[in-house]
């Protein structure tokens, strides 16, 4: 995965590198809005990372909307101070695809950024998903493990094809808040988790080997390996 | 003393006093024109008809004839004010009650004003000049001193009227200045005074009600809400003071001590994690006072929007559901239909949300928590009640305040603090009310919000 990163403070932008670099991935920084524009307007990405405040006043929306405006479709992930619900609203009206605030956790950037590009190489729409030996059918709304039909309330469906579409991905806590309930705040318990145990409990019951996996610190995994 | 022009309300009286004038002079002029046409077209005509007898002698019984009547009339004191001069080609005066044909007549026969010379004294008169054949002339004259004594009242009256509209124009500019000028002075003594920093003034009311009272209510209203956020905002300031100082030095310590033990690599690391959980713990409580402040700022409100509240009762019961089961604890919802408030729908799920968390943390194994929605006159009631140890009477107004943390939740049961004050803040912001009653045992906290209007 190649990602740009739209930032002026140094220590950020060392921080993202390194941490992209051990998941295998590179970094171009920019670290100010006409360079940022310029590379994104000339090299191929599969991500951007768009500071807002930019040095000499500039907003990174406004590079956002120019880039959408040109016909540029490449998935963009706003980093911003500036949290409130308006600004949050306000980022993904320019164009962006997802709004993190700062002060934000190396874990939760990377996470969001792989959904990111995901769902932009997996655009159109499939009836079916499958990990492993599990499957749903979208259409049908059935889940089944090898073979065996799995009983899931609305919600448990929801939260299980969230992490089906990221399967072999970390997702966190705040990214089932945000796409399973559509909560954009943090209720500060631990009900995610509760939630993640109940559905691990039908889906893994019994089964050899679990699918779902807690990422310590991070979130959870769908994996097939 | 302010110079009188400089001041609004005075400018405003003395623009009346000048539409006033130009108003007097609009009807002024006209009365004026059609009372001179009128008086003089009837004075020409009674001189003009006067005139004519006489011509109508002349050509009867001559020059001499006329004369003779003239004189005949002057003699009998018939001259009904007017003057008669006959005179002879060279205009030599032959009869009359002038003592000779007046200067200043023009040759022409016609209708003028001149001057004429009666008993030595000049009278401004309306004459008509007759041309008769033999070469006289004749002169018929009305005098017209009483009607300009009558022209000359009528401007001293416009004059005096006139005098009039400007002294009580004056008086009132006057007046009203003064009266304004304390009205402003009331309220400008509040500001002066706020200004220098005593906030809880207030413009006193006078108890009428009128624009200016509206006024310093408006004003009143507006001060309140500014002390409001002022004491909101040094209530921020302490809450970080006493509560991110805390979990700051504790950071501050462990991350010292780190850098002078020499630990192996993975109790360092054990130890770096702990202290990122320490920064996330900082982070929270800093959201939370932000979004605090975002609610008691009010700016929030542009974004309402309907909300159905059932609804929100309904997925925040579905979200908490297995936690409570896992609790043991029976968590149930009934709202009625038609809860529908205008609000916002993120901030009163937060709020719910809360309440049940809280509800969840403190009731007792088996037992029941309750969400309940009730429509009551103009208001939507939601409320959600534990049997868990509830809140002493004392301390229930506390407990919404920033950071205060009763008896009965020290030591094992987490928080922040602020997760009461925010559902509080919530309420405050829809124009409701938040309330804390006993469910013996237990405790049922009540949401009041002003229902919608219903959908159009």
């Amino acid at each position: 995965m190649k990602v740009l990163l739209v930032e002026d403070s140094e220590r950020v932008a060392r921080f993202v590198k390194k941490g992209l670099a051990e998941s295998g991935h590179t970094l171009d920084v920019a670290a100010n809005g006409r360079d940022g524009l310029f590379l994104a307007a000339s090299e191929a990405y599969d991500a951007i990372v768009m500071d807002r405040m930019l040095p000499g006043g500039v907003d990174g929306l406004s590079i956002v909307a120019a880039l959408r405006q040109s016909g540029n479709e490449v998935p963009i992930l706003i980093l911003s101070a500036l949290g409130e619900v308006d600004e949050r609203i306000e980022g993904l009206k320019s164009g962006a695809d997802d709004y993190l605030v700062k002060p934000f956790s190396f874990g939760e950037l990377l996470a969001r950024l792989e959904a990111l590009v995901r769902r932009a190489r997996e655009r159109g729409s499939q009836t079916t998903l499958a990990v492993a030996d599990l499957t749903m059918d979208l259409l049908s709304r059935k889940v089944a493990r090898g073979g065996r039909a799995i009983a899931l309330q609305p919600r448990e469906f929801k939260l299980l094809e969230v992490l089906m579409r990221h399967a072999n991905q970390v997702v966190t806590r705040t990214m089932l808040l945000e796409q399973v309930w559509d909560y954009h705040f943090d209720p500060r318990t631990n009900v995610v988790d509760v939630h993640v145990s109940k559905l691990r409990r039908k889906i893994d019951a019994d089964a050899e080997r679990p699918l779902l996996r807690t990422i310590r610190n991070a979130g959870y995994m769908l994996s097939s390996e | 003393m302010r110079p009188l022009l400089r001041f609004s309300a005075a400018n405003l009286a003395l623009g009346y006093v000048a539409a006033s004038l130009a108003a007097l002079a609009v009807f002024a002029t006209p009365l004026w024109f059609a009372w001179r046409s009128t008086i003089d077209a009837r004075r020409g005509e009674l001189l003009q008809e006067d005139e004519r007898r006489l011509v109508d002698i002349f050509q009867a019984r001559g020059a001499d004839g006329l004369a003779a009547a003239l004189d005949a009339r002057v003699a009998r004191s018939r001259t009904g004010g007017n003057y008669y001069v006959l005179a002879d080609r060279d205009r030599r005066r032959m009869a009359g009650n002038l003592s000779a044909w007046p200067d200043g007549v023009p040759e022409q026969p016609g209708r003028y004003r001149v001057t004429v010379l009666a008993n030595g004294e000049p009278r401004a008169a309306i004459a008509i000049h007759e041309l008769l054949p033999g070469g006289y002339r004749l002169l018929v004259a009305g005098d017209d001193t009483s009607f300009q004594r009558m022209e000359r009242l009528f401007w001293y009256g416009l004059a005096a009227t006139a005098a009039a509209i400007l002294a009580l124009g004056a008086f009132a500019a006057w007046a009203i200045r003064r009266e304004f000028l304390r009205e402003v002075q009331r309220i400008q003594r509040t500001a002066a005074a706020i200004v220098a920093g005593d906030l809880s003034r207030r413009v006193e009311s006078r108890g009428v009600a009128d624009d200016l009272e509206l006024l310093s209510r408006t004003v009143n209203g507006m001060l309140d809400r500014i002390q409001a956020l002022v004491d909101g905002v040094r209530n921020v300031s302490n809450a970080i003071a006493h509560d991110l100082r805390t979990p700051l030095a504790e950071l501050r310590s462990r991350l010292e001590e780190l850098a002078m033990s020499r630990l192996p690599a993975g109790e360092a690391a054990a130890e770096l994690e702990s202290a990122v959980a320490d920064v996330d713990r900082v982070i929270a409580i800093f959201n939370a006072l932000l979004r605090l402040a975002e609610i008691d700022s009010g700016m929030r409100r542009s974004g309402f929007a309907r909300v159905d509240l059932g609804r929100v009762a309904a997925e925040t019961a579905e979200f908490y559901e297995p936690v409570a089961e896992e609790k043991g604890i029976a968590l149930s919802c009934r709202a009625q239909a038609g809860l529908e408030v205008m609000g916002d729908s993120l901030l009163l799920a937060q709020a719910l949300g809360n309440l049940v968390d809280n509800a969840i943390k403190y009731a007792p194994a088996e037992s029941a928590v309750e969400i309940r929605g009730v429509r009551r006159a103009g208001l939507v009631e939601l409320s959600v009640a534990d049997r868990g140890p509830g809140i002493p009477d004392a301390e229930k107004p506390r407990v919404v305040e920033r950071f205060y943390r009763g008896d009965r939740s020290r030591g094992a049961v987490p928080g922040m603090g602020l997760g009461l004050a925010l559902v509080a803040g919530t309420a405050r912001l829809h124009g409701g009310a938040f309330e804390l009653s006993d469910h013996s045992p237990g405790l049922v906290a009540t949401l009041r919000l002003p229902r919608a209007d219903p959908a159009h």
